[in-house]
């Protein structure tokens, strides 16, 4: 038994240790003469700046009855049209060079590293949808009596696990993605469904292995057919079995999902490289997607243990 | 025994036979009756097969040869639906086989509910009136792991009985219970006895054969060896039954 004092002496304990680590990543910094610049990276995330609408070319400011804002060009041409803003710089008549600021919009827009996280969760998320799709069925066919429907779903399992995600990636992309006509998105998506289809396959399978068969015979006792065992009493016990495991195996999916980089989907990890390059803040940058991405897990993990709970309730 | 003449055949077992496939011959040439509303009570020591036969009956174990019928159907018949007949052949098992994610009314609803898709509220009241008559009517709410050994066998048996089967096969129902708790499922037991329930029961409760049997078999090794009303059962001089009767009393 612990006592409450050393539970608390392991807490203070564990505080000290994580506070050393942090102050060692400082001092590392400083040693090698980094300067951090966090305030250089929340644009990339959220960019509250006004954002300036510039001149293209020298002319006249003209400021219509309903507050419409055009230019006029001095020497012919179509007129610049500003479809909306929210503040006008220049006034009606004004003499306007290529390069001036005409007006402003005020409010925020997502940066690129918000917009990587919006398409990572997007990205994961459909993976996650099709990948319990495909690894319930190929799991059940796992189960199944016809041999058939084992040896392909060895064989679907046995491949996808064999062989590393990056290249399914570039195979999906390149060859199933020109044969029919696929976007990046939906061949990184497809890709990495099929990849985590397998794992789950497998804890599928797994989990249905573990209901003891004398739940299968009552039920077919009961006159119900092999699908409705399946579905009203094999499958709920086993999924609930498989939910840790199935955590696991979707947090996977969610890191797995930055190697869709590689055929230029701007997910999560891409916008941190682009943002590198124009922050010059790596450290901060690398920081902020990590913390992002583990933001992304532990909701995900958390609303697992939720469901977990949930169906605890007949233990 | 007063009740009334039992003419008509329920259960038909000719010459079954079962070979597993690891080589063990299980069955030999088992034939055996049931008729309407009997009470048949199967003894014998263990691997004699007497659960592998009682698993025929509904198909739970396919047979190698012989021939099965269950109120003139053809077990083996290829136009035979197995899952209609399983319907109304209900099984209880010696580990229970309660669906842990279903409450107890869940697990006696379930079945009407999925398989004959019934009135919701019909099958509810049905299933509360079953657990009713096996006592567990303030048990409803409770999932199966918060029963006991012989309140979830007692529950097991309303499931089968939602399905208003033609006949009830008892595998063991009493083998797992503690003893204390084997009264109330035989007490359960009897009662469908009374109200004339066709039921073939494995068990080793030598008292239920005597009191409840209107035949009891005793099979070994694969074969039926005797079968006589219990009077003249338990008053049998033969060999075999009476080594197997030496043992268990």
């Amino acid at each position: 038994m612990q006592t409450s004092s050393r539970r608390w002496f392991g807490h203070g304990l564990y505080l000290v240790i994580m506070a050393a680590l942090i102050a060692g990543v400082y001092f590392s910094g400083q040693k090698i003469n980094y300067s951090w610049h966090w305030e250089r990276l929340w644009p990339y995330v959220i960019n509250t700046e006004p954002q300036d609408i510039i001149a293209q070319t020298d002319g006249t400011a003209v400021v219509s009855a309903s507050g419409q804002l055009s230019i006029t060009p001095d020497f012919g041409g179509s007129p610049q049209i500003v479809p909306e803003y929210d503040k006008l710089v220049a006034r009606d008549g004004d003499l306007i060079f290529q390069g001036d600021t005409i007006a402003r919009i005020e409010g925020w827009r997502f940066g690129p590293i918000a917009e990587g996280l919006w398409v990572t969760i997007k990205i994961s998320f459909l993976s996650l949808i099709f990948s319990i799709i495909l690894g319930v069925i190929f799991g059940l066919m796992r189960v199944a009596h016809g041999q058939v429907w084992r040896n392909l779903a060895v064989t679907y399992v046995e491949v996808i696990r064999g062989t590393p995600l990056l290249v399914q990636i570039f195979i999906v992309y390149f060859f199933i993605g020109t044969v029919f006509d696929l976007d990046r998105f939906t061949a990184g998506v497809a890709a990495l469904s099929i990849f985590t289809g397998a794992y789950v396959a497998e804890i599928v399978r797994g989990g249905i292995q573990s209901v003891p068969p004398g739940q299968m015979e009552a039920a077919r006792s009961l006159g119900m057919s092999y699908a409705k065992a399946m579905t009203y009493v094999v499958m709920p016990q086993a999924i609930k079995r498989t939910l840790p495991s199935l955590a696991g195996q979707f947090i996977n999916l969610i890191k797995d999902s930055s190697l869709v980089s590689v055929i230029s989907i701007t997910d999560l990890t891409k916008a941190g490289r682009e943002v590198v390059s124009g922050s010059f803040a790596p450290f901060e940058v690398w920081f902020t997607v990590a913390a992002l991405y583990l933001l992304v897990t532990g909701s995900l993990s958390w609303a697992i243990q939720r469901l977990e709970k949930r169906l605890a309730a007949s233990d | 025994m007063t009740k009334s003449i039992k003419q008509e055949v329920l259960i038909q077992a000719r010459d079954v036979d079962k070979v597993f496939e690891n080589g063990c011959h299980a069955l030999k040439n088992v034939s055996l009756d049931i008729h309407r509303g009997e009470v048949v009570v199967i003894i014998g020591p263990s691997g004699s097969g007497k659960s592998t036969f009682l698993r025929t009956l509904n198909q739970l174990e396919t047979i190698s040869s012989g021939r099965i019928e269950i109120d003139g159907v053809h077990l083996a018949d290829k136009s035979t639906d197995i899952n209609k007949l399983r319907e109304e052949v209900g099984m209880v098992f010696q580990s229970f086989n309660l669906f842990p994610h279903k409450t107890a009314l869940g697990n006696v609803m379930l079945a009407p509910l999925k398989v004959l898709k019934r009135d919701k509220a019909e099958v509810e009241q049905e299933a509360k009136d079953l657990l009713y008559r096996v006592g567990l009517h303030e048990r409803m709410g409770h999932y199966p792991s918060r029963l006991s050994g012989g309140q979830q066998q007692r529950v097991a048996i309303a499931r089968s009985l939602a399905m208003k089967p033609k006949a009830l096969l008892f595998d063991e129902p009493t083998s797992a219970l503690d003893p204390e708790m084997v009264g109330e499922v035989l007490d359960v037991m009897k009662g469908l006895a009374k109200e004339g329930m066709t039921m073939v029961v494995v068990t080793h409760e030598m008292g239920f054969a005597r009191e409840v049997a209107d035949r009891v078999v005793f099979m070994e090794e694969g074969e039926l060896v005797l079968e006589e009303s219990p009077e003249r059962f338990f008053n049998s001089e033969h060999p075999r039954l009476q080594r197997f009767l030496g043992q268990v009393l």
